[in-house]
């Protein structure tokens, strides 16, 4: 008895020490499209984000302090990512900011971090500007950037087929033609040949004026960063006309989805494209993982669920490393920092602030993903390009 | 000279009996339009989204286990009566005022608005494609071409001729046609006008109907899919001459193939201002068309 009282006046003197870190929470701002067109998405990062937090107080905390979230709808604009970051620092005093969508709010709320001396970090983001030419110190990516989606697919392709023919089809506006270009330096420095390249107008409606191109390149992969219902027609246009028997088709990560795979239907079978998480991934954790989402959610898991997941784990090692919640100390936590997720193991980039992960092939069979063939991180994730720090 | 026989076969062979397909399709949108113009004087804004309609008809009777041949047959049907009925009810209150031109335009252009709505609310957002009930493609002078293409192809030549028949070769036509040329005697002479008027603006309608059922394989079927084919179909209704079913068919032809062979040699973003290159080329020229109006000649 005596002993425990020794040991809660100890605790007590300790914890006068970090008044703070005891009682209050941390508070961890979301901002985030809960309306609009990417409502789905910011669906999932509330799923993960929300989950993640209650582990982590069934089990005691971060430090000792439970975890708060305090969620604000950005409506996948910039202009409203601002101003709702700027109150969650000033009103709402969170200690760590994530949950932006598109890479325009990304890049926003970072200059908003800056200045508010606060860190933030992207569960979802694409854009390889962020961790690119447009990087900031206090602004770090956990999930894999577009790079090393084409990567890992360029990487799985020169294994599959050595030195391909390679034809490339893509939407004839900037993300087309700026995926194209990215997939073919990527794929032609691993010795790829390219025999040819078309670009339709969006939304085009027969894509059977460039079969006879396709026909006459003789290509051994196409490579297709077409989208929606664009991909449903140039799929089962190509099954129509009988050319995509002896042709693999590889493409871009938003080019078949859950949303249009049904009605492409057999023509989606083994399409392969580069991918940062299948809910089918074969470990433990993530069998876990999917099995509580489901039971939590009703709804399987995506990338963006498990990244937002992933991303109060890595905030809470760094602040375990830490010690603290202070920003400069945290950042210095942060920057190298190994931690687990479902995905596997993930290493924060010390020098470009991007997470390193595996990377995977996965290939359509039956209206499913399945992992062919996995790419080891420091092969998909390309040379540090961050010149701010 | 291998490489010469090669890129015929190849490139140039198939972009010819490719644009043939899409030239068919485009026919089938246009003569709808053009009847409905020809005749009934109204610019109907909304034959897209009817087309969009017989396409979303065909996929509720497939999804209920409708056999694909049977919805060929069917919803042109249904779609007459629907077409009937908009006639009736909408088109003809507004048809005898004197802003007749701009209020069927706008009355048609609201439909549209509240039709490709009301897909989304109906189905979703997504894309459906109903299976092609002819799989395949067969080998013709070295081409490869879909089955289904060819089936299109005889079936919209067999429905052009059909219509065109229907028009100048039967008793019902030359209703039609009188009532075009001249209302006031046509109804002295017996013609019903009125329902002349109605059964023409249900004709156009299962036209686009039946394009949407026949179509849904090859583009399949989602709720902006209206403003698919109506740019082109307006264009070869104008330059075709409005209301000529010959000018339809020849016009429909020949700027599918310019559009197809162009994009060869052009990036293919630009054979579509290509084509609406020439649209505007004939309203400064000849405005009237290729041929002249129906029942005018």
């Amino acid at each position: 008895m005596k002993t425990l009282k020794i040991c809660a006046a100890l605790a007590a003197v300790f914890a006068a020490g970090q008044v703070q870190a005891q009682g209050a929470p941390i508070k961890i701002g979301v901002v985030t499209p809960l309306t609009g067109t990417y409502a789905g998405i910011g669906q999932q990062v509330k799923w993960g984000i929300d989950m993640a937090i209650k582990e982590i107080n069934d089990k005691g905390g971060i430090m000792g302090r439970k975890v708060e979230a305090i969620y604000e709808d950005e409506e996948a604009n910039p202009n409203v990512a601002v101003q709702k970051a700027e109150k969650l620092f000033q009103v709402s005093k969170v200690d760590f900011l994530t949950g932006t969508v598109n890479s325009g709010s990304t890049l926003a709320v970072g200059q908003v971090a800056e200045r508010n001396q606060r860190l933030a970090a992207t569960t979802v983001s694409f854009s390889d500007a962020i961790t690119g030419d447009k990087c900031s110190p206090n602004v770090f990516r956990v999930n894999a950037k577009a790079g090393m989606q084409s990567a890992a697919l360029v990487e799985w392709m020169v294994k599959e087929k050595p030195s391909p023919s390679v034809f490339y089809l893509g939407p004839d506006y900037e993300m087309g033609r700026s995926t194209v270009a990215a997939f073919k330096s990527a794929a032609e420095k691993r010795g790829a040949k390219s025999v040819g390249e078309v670009f339709a107008p969006l939304d085009n409606k027969d894509y059977s004026p460039f079969f006879g191109q396709i026909r006459a390149a003789r290509p051994q992969v196409l490579y297709t960063s077409v989208a929606g219902n664009d991909t449903v027609r140039f799929m089962s246009q190509l099954a129509e006309f009988g050319l995509a028997k002896n042709l693999q088709i590889v493409g871009a990560a938003g080019t078949v989805t859950a949303q249009n795979m049904k009605a492409i239907g057999k023509a989606a079978d083994g399409y392969v494209t580069g991918a940062a998480y299948s809910a089918e991934l074969d470990n433990p954790a993530n069998k876990k993982f999917v099995a509580d989402f489901k039971a939590a959610w009703k709804a399987d898991p995506d990338l963006y669920g498990v990244d937002s997941y992933g991303v109060m784990y890595f905030y809470k090692a760094a602040v375990e490393k830490a010690g603290s919640t202070d920003t400069d100390k945290l950042r210095t936590a942060m920057r190298g920092l190994e931690w687990q997720t479902p995905q596997g193991k993930k290493t924060m980039r010390a020098g470009d602030h991007q997470a390193i992960q595996d990377m995977y092939a996965v290939k359509v069979t039956g209206g499913k993903f399945q992992i062919i063939a996995k790419v080891p991180g420091e092969a998909a994730v390309g040379p540090d390009t961050c010149t701010r720090f | 000279m291998t490489e010469i026989l090669e890129s015929l076969q190849f490139v140039y062979g198939p972009q010819v009996a490719n644009g043939l397909a899409i030239g068919v399709a485009v026919i089938l949108m246009a003569l709808g339009l053009t009847i409905i113009f020809g005749l009934l004087d109204v610019i109907n804004m909304s034959h897209g989204e009817f087309y969009a309609l017989g396409a979303y008809l065909a996929v509720t009777l497939v999804g209920q286990g409708v056999n694909f041949w049977l919805c060929l047959a069917l919803v042109p049907v249904a779609m007459a009566a629907i077409g009937y009925f908009t006639e009736r009810a909408l088109i003809q209150r507004v048809f005898h005022t004197k802003d007749r031109h701009i209020l069927t335009l706008l009355l048609t252009f609201g439909l549209a608005i509240i039709a490709e709505d009301a897909f989304k609310l109906a189905y979703g957002p997504n894309p459906y494609k109903p299976e092609s009930p002819i799989s395949g493609a067969s080998e013709i002078l070295g081409i490869m071409l879909p089955n289904y293409r060819l089936f299109l192809i005889a079936a919209g030549g067999a429905i052009i001729v059909a219509v065109w028949l229907v028009v100048y070769r039967t008793t019902l036509g030359a209703m039609v046609r009188a009532a075009a040329w001249d209302k006031n005697m046509a109804a002295s002479l017996g013609v019903p006008v009125e329902r002349v008027y109605a059964g023409t603006f249900a004709f156009g309608v299962a036209l686009a109907g039946l394009s949407g059922v026949l179509l849904a394989p090859i583009y399949s079927v989602f709720p902006t899919m209206g403003k698919d084919f109506i740019l082109m179909a307006f264009t070869v209704v104008i330059v075709g001459g409005m209301g000529s079913i010959k000018g339809a068919v020849i016009a429909g032809l020949v700027l599918t193939q310019i559009q197809s062979i162009s994009s060869l040699f052009i990036s293919p973003v630009w054979s579509d201002p290509l084509v609406f290159g020439i649209m505007v080329l004939f309203l400064m020229v000849r405005p009237q068309g290729l041929a002249g109006r129906l029942g005018h000649g």
